[in-house]
């Protein structure tokens, strides 16, 4: 299994409720799985446990066979080789566009780096918009440019959360299947958490329900 | 065991440094209670015999009719703006902040120069009664009228951002209910604000605890003028350290009333959308009784006393700025500038620490630093005081130089007092820009420290220059831990007016109160912003 959470307990500080305990889940490479459920159940958690920005109470996780927590282990987000997108993008106001999509590219020689954010921005059809700032850009461009920053890298495993929670209704379809040719170019496993079942029946090759 | 492993996992370099410096700034809190364990000496016996009453009944009574008095200020002022619409209502909805950029102790100086034998107060009171009218402000009820006009913007500002945000449902509903202005204000308006009030009023009366300026000059034996005769008449420094306890007291008392008001019943005020509330309009009487009021209140709390240091200044300015005043200029300049940078770059990483962290010490290091502001200077002057005295032994021992005589012992001082301003207000930067950006950065691949500088540092840098501003503004108006603890011959602005005064020549120090005043306008502006947003 590419992706394997194993036994996993996990609580908020302050809080005495478990928002997830044995949990279990395991996704193949190249899957696409989504995982639904009722707000507050726990999904967007297991993307931020995923993505290490939380850290197990107890149980263990392994990307690609590598452990990446477990009792002693705590591999830190920046060295998962974990892509994720926001719920709110969080994409960085003080860089542009093509700032934006290179910033995971620190490790990369410069005419590689330019190469890979050329190729994105041509991926989400945004090749003239590389030097504007986010706040010059609509809802369903900033998500847009969120994917491509997410991918950048090349990540192991892509998480989107909630990814379209903030777009118009007419918006969603064009972009459901936009994001869906991406993740098919690119090749990832991508696990992605939502309410809206249109989503899980456009992009999704398998469903959890927590 | 995974517990303890846990923990370890969780600190982080920017955790060390974070606690190392916290830990540094609380060595003079420290060294007091280690110092307060010391028996009573033969002072101490005296001094509670004769004195400790005095000074306990002086205490209480500039802390209660002050912080009393402040709030009905602020509050009713405060109610009077954002409820109603009068003439020239604008312009003081500003111009009500200005008070508080006047120090209370140059407020002091102005005013007992104002009333004294030929100050113009008296002047035109004679004139009027025809007799000559002399009016005592050199007492307690001075003291009170000083702290009053001069500190009760804080609970002005606080609440009328609370007013102005969560009022209205609640002032419409009372006033369809056929309710007139007067019982609102009593039965809706001053039950709500209750919490917001105490703690502007908690903020006044740390403002009268830590000050040393007024009750000196006024002659009211308080905790600050003890602490400061005992230090510097007998040298007992461990009887001083007792009377600083009992001070801390206070400010206890002060701290436990506000918890206690805001605490219990706490409403559900939050739940209320905020709206504004659509003004009513004061008929042509009333509303010029509403102007008149507010324009007494700014008028006695700005206007008159700098109209009197400007003249005052146009008389003595040729005499008063010499070397030694440029070279006060200067101390101040380079002391303010070099403790506010060492505070902004401290601030920012306990406040990092304190965000990136999960484990208990690193928050619990942010919260400490908060205690920082509610010490009186003259207690933290007297903990660095002891610090220095033993790290001194060392530095004489091994390099033959005494940290005694030197700056350095003031300006950490400085830093130990002014950190908690700095802290907080780069806390709120964070808390505007969330965390995902910050989560973002690490998911693409940079490590805390990298995103600390490429991510985080670009978005709170407006904070920490407002925090850099508030700081440099406070250190130019600070008197208490300046007089204890300034080397030889070193003098600030804030120690040259308070000479001028002590040496009975008042009307010299004007020029340098005119610089603090227009110094410390920058922070009522910061304030006014932080207000509207």
């Amino acid at each position: 299994m590419f992706l394997k959470m194993q036994d996993i307990a996990f609580r908020y500080r302050h809080s005495d409720k478990c928002v997830l305990s044995g949990f279990n889940l395991s996704v193949a490479k190249g899957e696409v799985v989504a995982l639904v459920g009722l707000s507050g159940c726990g999904k967007s958690t297991v993307l931020r446990l995923i993505a290490g920005l939380e850290a197990p109470e107890c149980g263990s996780i392994s990307i690609n066979g590598r452990i990446m927590a477990n009792e002693l282990v705590f591999v830190p987000p920046e060295k998962r080789n974990v892509g994720m997108v926001f719920q709110d993008y969080a994409l960085f106001p003080h860089l542009t566009v093509a700032e934006n999509i290179a910033f995971g590219l620190t490790r990369w020689d410069r005419p590689q780096r330019a190469e890979r954010v050329v190729r994105l921005l041509r991926l989400i059809h945004m090749e003239e918009y590389c030097d504007r700032y986010p706040y010059q850009l609509s809802g369903g461009q900033q998500q847009r440019v969120a994917v491509a920053r997410a991918l950048a890298p090349g990540p192991d495993l892509f998480l989107l959360d909630e990814p379209f929670s903030n777009i118009d209704a007419a918006l969603k379809e064009s972009m459901r299947q936009e994001i869906r040719s991406i993740l098919q170019a690119e090749e990832v496993t991508c696990l992605l958490v939502t309410h809206d079942q249109s989503d899980v029946a456009d992009m999704a090759g398998r469903v959890i329900r927590i | 065991m995974t517990r303890l492993y846990r923990v370890f996992r969780e600190i982080h370099s920017w955790n060390v440094l974070a606690i190392a410096i916290v830990t540094l700034t609380s060595v003079p809190a420290i060294a007091i209670m280690r110092d307060a364990l010391v028996p009573a000496t033969a002072n101490w016996s005296h001094i509670k015999e004769y004195l400790l009453t005095d000074y306990i009944i002086n205490t209480a009574v500039l802390f209660g009719f002050s912080g009393f008095f402040a709030s009905m200020l602020g509050l009713s002022l405060a109610y009077l703006i954002t409820v109603f619409d009068f003439p020239l209502r604008n312009f003081f909805r500003w111009a009500l902040i200005l008070p508080l950029s006047i120090p209370a102790y140059i407020g002091a100086y102005t005013y007992s120069g104002m009333v004294d034998y030929t100050g113009a107060v008296t002047k035109l009171l004679s004139w009027a009664a025809g007799r000559l009218i002399l009016l005592d402000i050199m007492s307690v009820p001075g003291a009170i009228f000083i702290f009053t006009f001069f500190l009760f913007p804080y609970v002005y500002v606080i609440s009328r951002g609370f007013l102005a945000k969560f009022s209205a449902p609640f002032i419409e509903s009372a006033r369809m209910l056929g309710k007139s202005p007067r019982q609102i204000f009593l039965t809706v308006v001053l039950p709500l604000s209750r919490g917001v009030a105490a703690s502007g009023c908690a903020l006044v009366l740390m403002e009268v605890a830590n000050d040393y300026g007024v009750v000196s000059f006024f002659g009211i034996p308080t905790f600050s003028v003890a602490i400061f005769k005992v230090w510097f008449g007998m040298g007992d420094i461990h009887s001083a350290v007792r009377l600083s306890l009992y001070l801390m007291g206070f400010v206890l008392a002060a701290v436990l009333l506000e918890k206690a008001l805001r605490g219990q019943k706490r409403f559900s005020i939050t739940t209320a959308k905020p709206r504004e509330l659509t003004r009513q309009r004061l008929q042509k009487y009333a509303g010029w009784l509403a102007a008149g009021y507010c324009l007494l209140v700014f008028g006695f709390g700005f206007v008159f006393p700098v109209i009197q240091l400007l003249v005052w200044a146009l008389l003595t300015y040729t005499e008063a700025v010499t070397g030694d005043f440029i070279q006060a200029a200067a101390n101040t300049l380079v002391a303010a500038a070099i403790c506010a940078a060492v505070i902004v770059v401290c601030a920012a990483i306990i406040t990092n620490s304190a965000r990136i962290s999960r484990s208990a010490p690193a928050r619990l290091a942010s919260k400490l630093t908060v205690l920082g502001y509610s010490i009186p200077g003259a207690v933290i002057a007297l903990g660095v005081l002891i610090f220095f005295a033993a790290l001194s032994k060392l530095t004489e021992a091994v390099w033959n130089y005494s940290l005694l005589t030197s700056v350095f012992m003031l300006y950490f001082a400085y830093i130990v007092r002014f950190l908690a301003v700095g802290c907080s207000t780069i806390e709120n930067g964070f808390d505007k820009v969330g965390k995902t950006f910050f989560e973002a950065s690490r998911t693409l691949g940079r490590s805390i420290t990298a995103t600390f500088f490429q991510v985080d540092l670009k978005m709170i840098l407006p904070s920490m220059l407002g925090a850099f501003a508030l700081v440099f503004v406070d250190m130019t108006k600070e008197l208490p831990l300046t007089l204890i603890l300034r080397p030889f011959n070193y003098n600030t602005l804030a120690s040259k007016v308070y000479e001028y005064a002590h040496d009975e020549r008042i009307q010299y120090s004007a020029p340098a109160a005119l610089i603090i005043i227009a110094v410390c306008i920058v922070s009522v502006y910061y304030l006014s912003k932080a207000e509207k947003e």
